[in-house]
């Protein structure tokens, strides 16, 4: 079964029907979202399947519409139905589909079209409906045609001009993960709710006309407040905040080759003392101990001096061990860890964080769980559905709910 | 509730700040109506709140005078550049940028928490809302017995949304984080930058704001939850799990298919491995660090790009036929892509290049989003406040457009204090003599 598994409880979602029309990260995401807390999203494809499916890493090597772990990333716990705008029959069946739904979710409105709906006439016929829309930038204004991709996203959005190495011969650098589409999902499912919200008071729909390019462009956290206000330019820096100025490393290789992030603040008293209490545990303090170091003054003017110590000091230890007695001793550190370390956290484990999804072929995989723990109710994802799974039977599961579980 | 120290306030008494603009009105928008006691601070928790403020609920920010929220603190002043870590000494708390735009919207009022009369105001506060949200590091609530099961004492139908880096279960549970760790903890600094080289990470703390945004729709369930049912709730949010979540297909290709990240083709900086793409990067402009991101996916879009370039020799060699070739030689493409790029502007050439159909963006700062780009000004995604201390200023607004549910822009961020008069006067009834003495003794 698709859908998402109710462990508790009852999902506000579960009456909410959705109608998908996605293939980049932007909508899937939107539509996961509320798939995996107990929409029933119907995820429409063109014959062979949105372009996600055609997009590896594949499970297990196998090149397959089926296999596309792309597609298994964005698409848990929705229904998948193969409709041909080409088809006047298909076409009819896409109609009934919407008129069943309450959201619809679209990237592309030519899409919409080509399955005979189009957008502005079907706001005046359904004034109930919420339909999300979430383009690269937005459906008016001079850049509307204009074309994205995460990379781009990132850059036109700003992000990318905070985030890359301190060496700027070397170009911005793009973080992983679509993150550039990833801040468009996040508002598209925010907006989503904001209009849920109205409708139960007003018993009114409405467009909500989400830009990925805007969502980048708002956040990113202290670039525009540092333009906004002091009128300053923030400058990359390796792997910590981008600043009008160059500041200290916060990056430091430990004996196992592994990172950590540490950011000292020498204005913090208790944190220093914290460290200079672990320092001397491993008789690694060295001139650190002198008084003169009890003043903040001295320590900023000898900034570089005890930041050698301190990358000796983690370059004799591993990461694991940095990460946990730092944290133990109340520093705000945090080991760099690779995907593999992540299904072995202890705590990740404890809070039940990742699930064993079934998979279309009746594996198991290991997949991200939800980061929601509500009181009231508690679901988990469901599976990626198999290209058009629930083409049929799909009207009478529907009535009935058989398709979820 | 019962309330035996303090008399209420008559009808007829006049409480109120100074500045009749700045004064509590009724809000419009899908929250209106809505009201939260929110105990966050700092950045994840102040941006999930100002969502709910942006569109019409009642966001009134408990606040210590002891204690000042960092965004109060850190230096970003107009006129004075400094860097986030030098910090004034001696800060004005109503003169931080990065509080004013972490707070719009919202009403602002201190107490102490750790006197009973300050904690008897903040339980009437709480009965009031009925919608309580905290970022604190697990354990303070609990310090202050202010659990899901007492407030629920308070209010059967509360809701209460906690926001923590690790969530609030769990070994790891009171570990110290702020948006870096998160993104080192996730993976989400790890798969950032360049093969053979240490991360690149993140300029900034992405998580404070992704996991926010996490925050805002878990609370916005919970709203709409309780519309539907009568029915509150606690929800507790983790940002790691969040960041965890945001990792994609990389981590599946890790967990599914046992490849480890820990490899030396990975992470692959701007460069794809799935789709193929060639071009597929961040290129030189003219100017000082300038740069525009170039991505072609299709051959089609390669054979537009070769026309846009006036098809040089370089381009139409064998080694970058196909997508195949061309990633194959990628280092070669970029090298002679960026002698093309190098010396044209980067707004130019993303118009020439998405004029083209070839997708493409000028890689912009602060100043670019603020000043030249039409797009967010059309939009209006950016829009200005004027605020008693700092003056008019720019606000980073919800990044779309709706039919309905406007967003209602009504004050800039409150100034340390500034709602107490209305709040603890015209909301909970205490009168002008009380509210006096209360200030004097420091309550609030």
């Amino acid at each position: 079964m698709t859908g998402a598994r109710v462990m508790n409880g009852a999902s506000p979602l579960a009456s909410l029907t959705v109608v998908e029309l996605a293939q980049s990260p932007a909508g899937e995401q939107t539509g996961k979202c509320i798939a995996d807390l107990g929409a029933h999203v119907q995820k429409v494809e063109p014959p062979g399947g949105v372009a996600s499916r055609h997009t590896g890493p594949w499970a297990h090597g196998q090149e397959d519409p089926d296999q596309s772990l792309e597609f298994w990333a964005y698409n848990s716990s929705k229904n998948s139905r193969v409709i041909d705008g080409s088809s006047e029959e298909d076409r009819l069946r896409f109609a009934e589909l919407l008129a069943d739904a309450q959201v619809l979710i679209v990237e592309d409105r030519g899409w919409l079209l080509e399955l005979g709906v189009d957008l502005d006439e079907l706001l005046v016929q359904r004034p109930d409906l919420i339909v999300v829309s979430v383009t690269p930038f937005g459906l008016t204004g001079p850049w509307k045609d204009y074309r994205t991709s995460d990379l781009v996203a990132l850059a036109a959005g700003g992000t990318l001009n905070s985030c890359g190495y301190d060496d700027h011969s070397i170009p911005p650098i793009r973080p992983g993960g679509n993150q550039g589409f990833q801040l468009g999902a996040s508002f598209s499912w925010c907006g989503l709710l904001l209009a849920l919200i109205e409708r139960e008071r007003t018993g009114r729909g409405q467009l909500v006309d989400v830009s990925v390019h805007e969502s980048n462009a708002v956040s990113g956290e202290l670039a525009n407040p540092y333009w906004f206000y002091p009128k300053a330019i923030v400058q990359r820096q390796t792997c910590r905040h981008a600043q009008p100025e160059p500041t200290q490393p916060a990056l430091f290789e430990c004996g196992d080759g592994n990172y950590v992030y540490f950011a000292l603040i020498l204005a913090e008293h208790k944190a220093w003392k914290s460290l200079l209490g672990w320092m001397t545990d491993l008789d690694m303090a060295a001139d650190l101990t002198d008084p003169a170091y009890d003043e903040i003054a001295h320590r900023q003017q000898q900034f570089s001096h005890i930041q050698e110590l301190i990358e000796v000091f983690f370059l004799i230890q591993d990461a694991d061990t940095i990460y946990h007695e730092g944290q133990r001793r109340g520093l705000p550190i945090g080991r760099l860890n690779a995907f593999e370390d992540l299904p072995h956290d202890v705590h990740l484990q404890e809070r039940g964080f990742f699930v064993d999804l079934p998979t279309p072929d009746g594996d198991t995989v290991t997949y991200p769980g939800l980061p929601y723990r509500f009181t009231s109710f508690q679901t988990a994802p469901g599976r990626p559905p198999r290209l058009g799974e629930h083409d049929e039977p799909a009207r009478s599961a529907h009535s009935g709910g058989a398709d979820h579980g | 509730m019962t309330h035996t120290t303090w008399t209420t306030k008559a009808p007829d008494q006049e409480i109120g700040s100074g500045d009749a603009s700045r004064r509590p009105r009724a809000r419009s928008g899908p929250l209106a109506g809505i009201k939260v006691a929110d105990f966050c601070w700092m950045g994840v928790g102040a941006v999930a709140t100002r969502l709910l403020a942006d569109f019409g609920a009642e966001v009134i920010k408990i606040e210590n005078r002891k204690r000042l929220d960092m965004p109060r603190r850190l230096p970003i002043y107009k006129g004075e550049v400094r860097s986030y870590g030098a910090e004034d000494p001696n800060p004005d708390p109503n003169k931080g940028g990065l509080f004013n735009n972490y707070s719009r919207n919202k009403l602002g009022i201190t107490v102490d928490m750790a006197d009973p009369r300050g904690r008897e105001l903040v339980l009437e506060l709480i009965d009031h809302c009925g919608v309580v949200t905290e970022n604190f590091a697990p354990g303070v609530m609990e310090r202050w017995n202010l659990t899901y099961p007492e407030l629920r004492e308070i209010r059967d139908d509360v809701i209460f949304a906690r926001m923590s880096g690790y969530g609030h279960s769990g070994p790891q549970a009171h570990y110290r984080s702020y948006g870096p760790v998160v993104q080192a903890v996730s993976g989400l600094s790890f798969n950032s930058g360049l093969p053979g080289r240490e991360p690149s990470g993140w300029g900034q703390s992405y998580m404070d704001n992704q996991a926010a945004y996490y925050n805002s729709a878990g609370l916005l369930l919970a709203i709409y939850q309780r519309m539907l049912t009568g029915q509150g709730t606690e929800v507790d949010v983790s940002a790691v799990e969040a960041g965890i979540g945001l990792l994609g297909s990389d981590l599946l290709d890790t967990v599914v298919n046992d490849r480890p990240s820990r490899r030396e083709d990975y992470p692959r900086g701007n460069r794809l491995e799935h789709p193929t793409a060639a071009p597929h990067g961040v290129y030189p402009a003219a100017g000082d660090d300038q740069w525009i991101a170039i991505a072609v996916f299709k051959d089609q879009e390669w054979k537009t790009l070769r026309t846009v370039m006036s098809d040089p020799a370089w381009a139409g060699e064998a080694r970058f036929a196909t997508a195949a070739d061309r990633v194959a030689n990628a280092d070669e493409l970029d090298a002679a892509l960026s002698a093309w790029t190098r010396d044209r502007d980067k707004h130019d050439l993303m118009h020439l290049l998405q004029g083209a159909g070839i997708t493409a963006g000028a890689v912009q700062n602060s100043r670019d989003l603020a000043e030249h780009d039409p797009q967010i000004a059309a939009r209006g995604t950016f829009f200005e406040l004027d605020h008693p201390v700092i003056g008019p200023a720019l606000f980073e607004g919800f990044p779309g457009q709706f039919g309905t549910s406007k967003p209602d822009h009504w004050r800039s961020a409150p100034l340390l204090g500034e709602d107490n008069d209305y709040v603890f006067g015209e909301l909970l009834g205490r009168d002008r003599a009380t509210l006096d003495r209360l200030s004097a003794e420091g309550v609030i």
